[in-house]
């Protein structure tokens, strides 16, 4: 995956066939991080600590189900992906890209979770599941969305 | 003037504390915001994200990705109950190990 093209509003990108059908395999993964996953406080002497905590996961509820739009509507968008010479070329916004990163880096904790949440040091060479390598497809599209937005100027989208 | 004599034994008011009017402080104590470790997020992510959700400059933002790498922890920014509940969320959005923490100070 390739960075072709960056202006201030979009970013366009070349990939090749079998990138095209991994990133579409990680996006229809999410969300993978269960619900409970993330607590407001350590600290659970506030009165209202259930009550915030309940409200904080509603919140992130609403968010999964966003995303999920997104990418039915990313996924399904026929002229999203162009064919060129090296395979597709695709483009986009740098606010796609920053809900872009979000999900892949849910499909990659999740992963990590449902591996069981391994220590990189426990094991040197763990032997590869479908969650250990669905942690590795996340991390490359992780990885080329990070250096392409650090060509350009980034700015604050959410 | 004879009106006051007149009154020997006036009460001074007592003067109670009025807590409605205290300070800010008093009211809404400080809300650490805390990014706690994890073996799996990348630097680069992390570094990005602090980037993008406090609108840091790299240096200040890797700064404090590598205090949550090697001490475990680093408190972000210390802020009144909403706004730090604000960045916790959003900081979770990316699936970040955040926290709000009652300051004891």
């Amino acid at each position: 995956m390739k960075l072709i093209q960056a202006d201030q509003e979009n970013l366009q990108f070349e990939m090749a066939h079998p990138e095209k059908f991994l990133l579409q395999q990680v996006l229809q993964c999410y969300p993978l991080v269960p619900a409970t996953y993330h607590r407001l406080s350590k600290q659970k002497s506030d009165s209202n600590h259930e009550e915030n905590q309940r409200l904080l996961e509603e919140a992130l509820q609403a968010q999964r189900q966003e995303h999920r739009q997104q990418i039915e509507a990313l996924l399904n968008d026929a002229k999203r992906f162009e064919v060129c010479a090296a395979g597709y070329e695709v483009r986009f916004s740098r606010v796609e890209m920053e809900w872009l990163l979000q999900v892949i880096n849910d499909v990659r904790i999740g992963s990590w979770i449902a591996a069981g949440s391994p220590s990189p040091k426990a094991e040197p060479n763990p032997p590869p599941t479908k969650q250990t390598m669905m942690m590795e497809f996340a991390a490359y599209f992780e990885m080329c969305f990070l250096r392409a937005l650090d060509g350009g100027k980034s700015s604050e989208h959410d | 003037m004879c009106y006051y004599f007149a009154m020997p034994t006036t009460v001074m008011p007592e003067t109670i504390p009025d807590h409605q009017t205290d300070s800010k402080v008093s009211l809404e104590p400080g809300y650490l915001v805390i990014c706690w470790d994890d073996p799996v997020n990348l630097m680069e992510y992390v570094t990005h994200v602090f980037q993008i959700v406090f609108g840091w400059e790299q240096e200040k933002a890797q700064k404090h990705m590598l205090e949550v790498h090697e001490q475990g922890k680093s408190v972000l920014v210390r802020e009144g109950f909403e706004r730090a509940e604000f960045y916790v969320h959003r900081l979770q959005k990316y699936t970040l190990q955040a926290t709000m923490e009652r300051d004891g100070k």
